[in-house]
């Protein structure tokens, strides 16, 4: 078997049947990377960009794409100024260490950021290159405060952590626009995921290439039309070092959905790009467009809801109110005769301030958790 | 230790609600259960006061539930509301037999009429017939596009307003999972509303949308309900399958996930860039459709000819089978009119072989009022079924109108109904004899009408048209 392209002998089998050779599909890689920026236009030349490296497969390939698209000296260089942040936690010292021998491979600076940083909204840039100290407190504070939700809740509350801190630090270092590694894989995964949590309607800025949420900075996902199967030989031919690490909590829903993916991938090959191509045709619900609407405090999602007649939030709230101290309702009922004006007060504790202050995703993650554990200046938005 | 009730009530809650996770007794969620469906129909204007309303039932769970609850709602709320059953036999042997016992015994239970259609008499074949064409995969394909189909034939017989169908809210999630997986975008749009139908078309309703599988059963169980719990014997290699399993396993981690899941599919949208099909009306049989001819004519055109994947995939490679199969077509009517000139029989000089059964169809089409193109008709399959001589058809006729009639208290008005209803399904079945009949039909629905005009269609149908 040769490769399709240029008939060399192969070396790449993608989908278990397309044989490329190495060169071919170097080619191939670095094309998607690059005809995802340039098709969907929304960098300006050098323009100020963060790159959030993780230092999973994804991280490790966009660095390495990165790396090559700036050191072009030809009509083909990337034009941008890149920055390098990564977020770790606690329990993965070792990988924050490995992230900054990468980074220092290609002459890269790295930001190195604690993700209990988001506990006290102090953004400040640290040293590049060093893994900073942070105060005991606030490590164990933004450790219980994840503790204190469901594994599903805990991981999807992590992904806007993240997301919260790619902005601030974006701000921080002047840059319109943050690149993170996604992959199909992950993306595919983080959209079922999204409907399994009731972010239906987010699912243009949390799946689609741009996320244009906050005001300032857009957050943009170049190799999200790359498979991991793809970034495996990638990592092969450059002989990169990718550190395996998952941000999915153990039984989560999250993690469920995961291990579905790639058993069903197994079975039908074309899972994963269906589930993207799906992705890619849904877009954001907006009545007026110039109008700016109030966002969920923790995501920055659109507050405005959907008109509809009934929905599963309004019929999941009537649940509650039927089932929760009925008897005066009951009573209500069989005496006035307008069946609707009886629900005119209806229960809200199954999703606590929603539509004020935030989206039925996040206040269904907030009525999960330890109220009390969020950060002080969340706290104070959501008025509490 | 007994837990209390979260209704206030002082008694012990018997059960644990999966959507909110209250607690509840007996009593309390029997009026909790029924409160939430009654609210989805007033609140989402499912009814109008005085309309007749088809439930469409299978004899398991849902629809057993759902007859309950809607004429226990019918009297307590006066929705004034005419409500029938109406049952699908798709002719699977050790399952839909045994279902539609159970459907009799609801239509006694809840004293209403209940109508049964078979696919054998609308379609010709039962899923008994058409799993042995298929095979064990695509099997739900050929089931659900016929039921579809045949519910609304069912319901435009009975004359209703709309039809209620069981779907839970288990279902409809899955429905949202399984139309990402595959990428079925336009599904995906329609799959959560409450209510569907496009203009002309009969609408559906799903009084049971926010109602969790779980408590279905629940209530079943302590109503006593008698229903049929047994899976479909070929629904295991369902591609369906996938994404239950998934959403059984999210369930159990967090069971307001189906609701989760459901508002996500509501509150989504489409790019408006994307171009969706649009539904019309199949210019066959005259059904809802989102294709020129719809995919039960497909399926149904597959089987007739021997091609039974022919609806399967993609309509490219259906055209790919359609043609290789005209042109076999084509080689073999060389031949007969090689022999046929051999035979000197010139009177037969027409382009398309096909010689006897042709020219009987030709003149039975002629008698019928029809122009059945000579290049375009069904190449004399769909006579296989359809020979049948006058007093066989009239056999059939009585034999139908036992099968159809609305079982027993069957009103005057209802049996001058029945008449014309046993028409129409005469002319599915046979294409052609119903001209024998059709002179007494009372054109009561306007459904004769329509299947009249095109008899050949739905049963046979010309090749060309494109898919």
């Amino acid at each position: 078997m040769n490769c399709k392209k240029c008939g060399s002998p192969k070396t790449v089998i993608l989908r278990k049947k397309d044989y490329y050779c190495n060169d071919c599909f170097m080619v191939s890689t670095n094309h998607k990377f690059r005809a995802c920026i340039g098709k969907n236009k929304v960098l300006s030349p050098n323009e100020n960009v963060l790159i959030g490296l993780s230092g999973g497969l994804g991280s490790t390939v966009l660095l390495d794409l990165v790396h090559h698209g700036v050191s072009l000296e030809n009509t083909k260089k990337l034009r941008i100024t890149p920055f390098f942040i990564h977020l770790f936690d606690d329990n993965c010292k070792g990988l924050a260490e490995s992230i900054i021998v990468q980074c220092q491979k290609y002459n890269f600076n790295v930001y190195v950021v604690h993700l209990a940083v988001y506990m006290s909204s102090n953004c400040t840039l640290p040293e590049p290159n060093c893994i900073p100290d942070v105060e005991e407190k606030e490590t164990i504070a933004f450790r219980d405060m994840l503790n204190s939700m469901p594994p599903s809740a805990a991981t999807d509350f992590l992904l806007k952590i993240k997301r919260s801190l790619l902005v601030e630090y974006a701000k921080q270092l002047k840059c319109n626009a943050v690149f993170t590694a996604e992959t199909t894989n992950t993306l595919a995964i983080n959209f079922l995921s999204n409907l399994a949590v009731g972010r239906g309607s987010q699912l243009q800025n949390d799946i689609g290439f741009c996320d244009a949420r906050d005001e300032y900075v857009k957050i943009i996902k170049p190799i999200k039309d790359i498979s991991n199967e793809e970034l495996k030989y990638y990592v092969d031919i450059r002989q990169l070092a990718p550190v395996y690490y998952s941000d999915i909590k153990k039984s989560s829903m999250q993690s469920v959905i995961s291990a579905f993916v790639s058993d069903l991938q197994g079975n039908f090959q074309a899972t994963i790009s269906t589930v993207c191509k799906t992705a890619d045709k849904i877009g954001e619900h907006n009545n007026n467009e110039n109008i700016m609407h109030e966002r969920c405090v923790i995501c920055e999602s659109d507050l405005q809801a959907k008109d509809m007649k009934l929905s599963a939030l309004e019929a999941t709230n009537l649940s509650r109110t039927v089932s929760f101290e009925n008897t005066q309702l009951k009573q209500n009922l069989e005496n006035n005769a307008d069946f609707l004006n009886n629900f005119d007060d209806i229960n809200f504790s199954m999703f606590p301030l929603i539509h004020k202050y935030l989206c039925y995703g996040c206040s269904r993650n907030y009525s999960e958790m330890s109220q009390s554990a969020l950060p002080l200046h969340i706290q104070k938005k959501l008025n509490l | 230790m007994p837990v209390p009730c979260r209704g206030g009530c002082g008694n012990n809650a018997v059960l644990k609600r999966p959507k909110t996770g209250d607690a509840l007794c007996k009593e309390c969620f029997f009026w909790a259960f029924e409160t939430e469906i009654h609210y989805t129909i007033t609140k989402a204007e499912l009814f109008n006061k005085g309309d007749s309303v088809a439930i469409g039932a299978s004899g398991g769970k849902d629809s057993t539930v759902l007859a309950y609850v809607l004429k226990t709602l019918n009297q307590r709320f006066n929705y004034g509301l005419n409500l029938m059953l109406l049952s699908i036999d798709e002719g699977i042997t050790g399952y839909r037999d045994d279902s539609l016992e159970t459907v009799k015994q609801n239509r006694d239970d809840y004293e209403m009429p209940l109508k049964i259609l078979s696919y054998k008499d609308l379609y010709g074949w039962t899923m008994d017939e058409i799993v042995a064409q298929i095979g064990r995969k695509n099997n739900c394909t050929f089931c659900g596009v016929f039921r579809r189909q045949a519910l609304d034939r069912g319901a435009a017989m009975l004359g209703v307003k709309c039809i209620a169908t069981g779907h839970n809210a288990d279902d409809i999630a899955e429905t949202v999972l399984m139309n990402v997986l595959r990428g079925d975008i336009a599904r995906l749009k329609r799959c959560t509303a409450v209510a569907t139908g496009s203009e002309g078309t009969i609408p559906r309703v799903k009084p049971l949308k926010y109602t969790y599988e779980k408590e279905i059963v629940m209530y079943a169980h302590y109503k006593k309900l008698v229903y049929f719990s047994t899976e479909c014997v070929f629904a295991p290699n369902a591609y369906r399958g996938h994404a239950r399993a998934l959403l059984k396993d999210l369930e159990k981690i967090r069971p307001a996930c189906i609701m989760d899941i459901i508002y996500s599919g509501e509150t989504m949208s489409v790019k408006e860039q994307v171009s969706l099909p649009t539904q019309r009306i199949c210019s066959r049989c005259k059904f809802v459709s989102s294709q020129e001819v719809c995919k039960a004519c497909v399926l149904l055109e597959g089987l007739n000819k021997g091609l039974p994947k022919l609806g399967i995939g993609k309509s490219s490679k259906a055209k790919r089978m359609l043609e290789e199969y005209n042109a076999k077509q084509a080689e073999k009517e060389t031949v007969l009119k090689d022999v046929i000139q051999d035979l000197n029989d010139t009177s037969i000089s027409d382009d398309t072989g096909h010689k006897n059964r042709k020219k009987d169809s030709n003149k039975e089409n002629a008698s019928n009022g029809e122009s059945c193109n000579k290049n375009n008709c069904c190449g004399g399959s769909c006579r296989s079924k359809t020979n049948v001589d006058v007093a066989a058809s009239n056999k059939k006729l009585d034999m139908l109108l036992e099968q159809y009639g609305l079982d027993d208290n069957t009103s005057d008005k209802k049996s001058i109904k029945e008449n014309g209803v046993t028409d129409t399904n005469v002319s599915d079945e046979n294409g052609v004899t119903d001209t024998n009949i059709s002179d007494h039909s009372d054109d009561e629905t306007p459904f004769n009408g329509q299947e009249e005009d095109d008899t050949c269609s739905s049963a046979c149908g010309g090749i060309s048209v494109g898919f």
